[in-house]
């Protein structure tokens, strides 16, 4: 390999065919006698642009668009090299550091010697331990091409926003268990947002059998497992969801809040109560029925409960997730798209309020397609607020372009699966982390299974690795109509 | 077929290639391809009116092609590193079909190559043949005359096996020529007449003139396809025409070329010929394709140049040097290199 080009950030090397180097791979440029190497991430193949090679094929297709049949007689053996000439390839490379006396600088501005440079592979395993990725917390992610694990180290999760998106059936759920399981593993507290029911059989393994997980997997569904007695809530947290979830216009919140107040000195905080208390209300027609009919949405949403023995699932589980680590699925499937506002909007005011009391020290959650169920106002105070109280989210999903911009520029990690559509790459090239021609150019080649894992976790060395297979039973799979047939 | 050609440049190639080892090779921008034919400028010649109507004619020939190429691709401090190619292209069953020779690489210098053509040239030229001597050629013509050698080589190859057909040469069939001897050409001739093949020689450019005028751009209203008859040509002496020199537009909004056409052939046969091309070889811009194709595929690209300079240094480990352009140096930007002096 030969270094052939500078400019800025991008380098291009010269590579032959018997070099072999695929995006995403390393490369180490050397220069010996500056005592300095740069770290470079291929991020686009081409051909070399040798003169000549027009009129090469044109020679080879010149009769309609037949190959021409005829005898080479080439005595030197010269041919081979045309078509070593002929095949050689440009590296487009993105610097990614300066290697100085085993140090690390995200410097690009020296200059390597083209003619004494040597150009090596660097393999992934190298670059992680020069990088420092492993730490106390391994999170194995994968296998990279090189065969090579890649081991990520948990605290990068830490505190952090992350963002797993890809197309459909490359694997983002699976990551995202993935993540899940280590994280309950090292006794963390997570919450899932389940939309798909992609997480309720996380304790079971793939043969049916309980596994590792079984007893930290808590699985919450709205109207059985997890109902709400109006005593256990906050003003705020019931305000929330009327005005957020059920659209509640400020004049009937006002009454709504009297109501509330009136009933809890009187001790009185009962679905019938409450019904009684809005049917009886003094007031304008129009806020008495705007409360009504609010009224019978929470309670047809069967998620709320006079019964306090069966109103305190939640707490329950959070309270053993914060013991030995655990993770509290909260299942959304088959709920309708307002009963699922009010539980999420429950989940989360029940969250700050446990984290502002520290009930809990940290929590992860795990979104997916949250834009389904999250309102507007939400995803700025996920990003800002809620992450000072300890909730630190990973939004998963196959829509980009649902998740705002500010969200993706202050995200700490993205796990990028495969996207063939421009505008979508567009949307996540727009990460503060990484370079807009590394999203385009990489994920628009990356097979199933395989992510580019950017940002903390990989200390900025955006990485590609095929993720590693999960012994868990699948959940939530796209029911098939022609699944037997054939 | 008789190998003994191909040999002797396989032979000569690696042996001036070895002895080529110790000299640095400065790699060189600047390639030729096979030099035009000298042509002479004749007095009083004309063009004889009217033209020779064509009508094309519908009996199945093949038609085949012969080229040669030849490139410069580096200079030592000792010569020069040449590459020469030649490609042989015939039409038959409306299919097109080739045989390529090389590229031969040589590294010629002062010291071999006397050696060097005259063992290709004796490869060639019986010693009986007694052939017209022009003695070694000097440095810088030692490509076109090397190729030339294998030009004619390959043209009598395919005038002893090709049966009624049309041979089509690129060029005149201008003999006495340092690089074509009147007894090679004759003998290249005849052997295709005694198959009943006819030859055909086709200028890309000429230098023919008539009242001043090349002869390929006189305006004519003639209705193409024809061929118009050039008179009165005489060569200076050594030099001499073993053909007729006609102007032949073959395609209507085609170009016209210079064809020469055997001497000793009628009239009849040679209209009948040209007739017979035209319906069995696609004439684009009135250039016979088949000769397009032998030019293509002798022809050397840039790419083929840079893999030939690949395969002397890894091969013979020639050291690459880079001799500064002495234009750009002394002139800077008015320095356009040395091609342009």
């Amino acid at each position: 390999m030969k270094l052939y080009k500078k400019e800025g950030n991008i380098v291009q090397i010269l590579s032959f065919p018997n070099e072999s180097a695929e995006k995403g791979n390393y490369l180490l440029v050397e220069d010996s006698e500056a005592g300095r190497a740069l770290i470079v991430q291929v991020i686009d193949v081409q051909f070399a642009s040798i003169p000549g090679v027009l009129e090469e094929l044109l020679r080879s297709l010149p009769d309609g668009g037949e190959f021409l049949q005829g005898e080479d007689f080439d005595p030197l053996e010269i041919a081979p090299h045309i078509t070593y000439i002929q095949d050689a390839s440009l590296l487009v490379c993105k610097i990614r550091a300066t290697v100085e006396n085993n140090n690390l600088s995200p410097s690009s501005s020296w200059l390597p010697s083209r003619s004494q440079s040597v150009i090596k592979k660097l393999p992934i395993s190298n670059l992680l331990k020069l990088a420092d990725v492993n730490g106390k917390f391994p999170i194995v992610l994968g296998g990279t091409r090189e065969s090579s694990l890649l081991t990520i180290d948990a605290s990068a999760l830490d505190g952090g926003l992350n963002i797993i998106t890809g197309k459909k059936g490359t694997g983002k759920s699976h990551l995202s268990k993935l993540l899940m399981l280590n994280l309950v593993g090292y006794k963390a507290t997570v919450v899932v947002f389940d939309l798909n029911g992609e997480y309720l059989s996380l304790g079971v393994s793939a043969d049916d059998k309980r596994n590792a997980y079984y007893d930290k997997v808590h699985v919450l569904t709205p109207g059985q497992n997890f109902k709400v007695a109006l005593k256990q809530l906050n003003l705020s947290v019931v305000l929330g969801i009327l005005v957020h979830a059920l659209h509640l216009p400020g004049t009937s919140a006002r009454e709504f809040k009297r109501i509330w107040q009136s009933l809890k000195e009187r001790d009185m905080l009962t679905l019938r109560e409450l019904g009684e208390a809005i049917r009886n209300l003094n007031c304008n027609q129009h806020v008495r029925d705007a409360l009504a009919s609010r009224y019978h949405s929470l309670m047809n949403s069967g998620f709320f409960t006079d019964n306090v023995a069966e109103s305190a699932a939640l707490e329950e589980c959070l309270f053993r997730a914060k013991e030995q680590g655990g993770a509290v699925v909260v299942n959304l499937r088959n709920t309708s798209s307002i009963d699922r506002q009010i539980v999420v909007e429950y989940v989360l005011g029940k969250l700050v309020d446990s984290l502002t009391n520290w009930k809990l020290r940290a929590t992860f959650l795990f979104a997916e397609e949250a834009h389904l169920y999250l309102r507007e106002t939400y995803w700025d105070d996920i990003v800002t607020r809620m992450r000072h109280f300890g909730i630190f989210t990973t939004f998963i999903t196959n829509q980009p372009d649902t998740i705002r911009e500010n969200i993706y520029r202050q995200a700490d990690n993205i796990f990028l699966f495969n996207f063939t559509n421009e505008h979508d790459l567009d949307v996540v090239s727009r990460a503060a982390r990484v370079d807009a021609e590394t999203v385009r150019s990489i994920a628009r080649d990356l097979p199933p299974q395989y992510c580019l894992a950017l940002g903390k976790v990989v200390h900025d060395f955006p990485m590609v690795v095929k993720v590693k297979a999960l012994d868990v039973k699948t959940m939530g799979e796209t029911r098939l109509f022609f699944k037997d047939a054939g | 077929m008789d190998t003994m050609m191909p040999k002797r440049f396989i032979e000569s190639s690696l042996q001036s290639l070895t002895h080529a080892q110790s000299h640095p090779l400065q790699l060189n921008q600047q390639g030729f391809q096979q030099a035009n034919n000298i042509e002479v400028h004749p007095q009083a010649a004309r063009l004889r009116l009217p033209p020779l109507t064509l009508k094309p004619r519908h009996v199945e020939t093949m038609v085949a092609a012969v080229d040669t190429s030849t490139i410069k691709i580096g200079e030592t401090n000792a010569g020069i590193l040449i590459a020469i190619r030649g490609a042989a292209v015939w039409k038959e069953s409306r299919n097109y079909r080739y045989t390529r020779l090389g590229p031969f690489v040589f590294h010629i210098t002062e010291e071999n190559k006397r050696d060097v053509y005259q063992t290709l040239e004796r490869a060639y030229f019986s010693p009986s043949a007694g052939h017209d001597h022009y003695g070694c050629p000097g440095l810088w013509q030692m490509p076109t005359r090397m190729a030339s050698l294998l030009e004619r080589w390959l043209q009598t190859m395919l005038a002893k096996t090709v049966d009624k057909g049309l041979l089509l040469f690129d060029g005149s069939l201008t003999a006495g020529t340092p690089d074509t001897s009147v007894h090679l050409l004759k003998e290249i001739l005849s052997t295709a007449r005694s198959r009943s093949s006819l030859i055909l020689a086709f200028s890309k450019m000429t230098t023919l003139r008539v009242n001043g005028r090349l002869i390929t751009d006189l305006p004519s209203d003639f209705k193409s396809p024809y061929l118009l008859e050039m008179e009165g040509l005489k060569l200076k002496p050594p030099t001499v025409l073993l053909g007729d020199v006609y102007v032949a537009k073959l395609a209507h909004g085609g170009y016209a070329f210079r064809l020469d056409i055997d001497r000793e052939a009628t009239v009849e046969q040679r209209v009948w010929s040209v007739e017979k091309l035209l319906t069995n070889d696609l004439l684009l811009q009135g250039y016979p394709e088949t000769l397009r194709l032998a030019h293509i595929l002798c022809t050397f690209t840039a790419n083929e140049v840079i893999a030939m300079q690949h395969f002397t240094t890894r091969k013979y480990g020639l050291r690459i040097v880079n001799r500064p352009d002495m234009h750009s140096l002394l002139f800077g930007p008015f320095g356009k290199g040395e091609c342009y002096a």
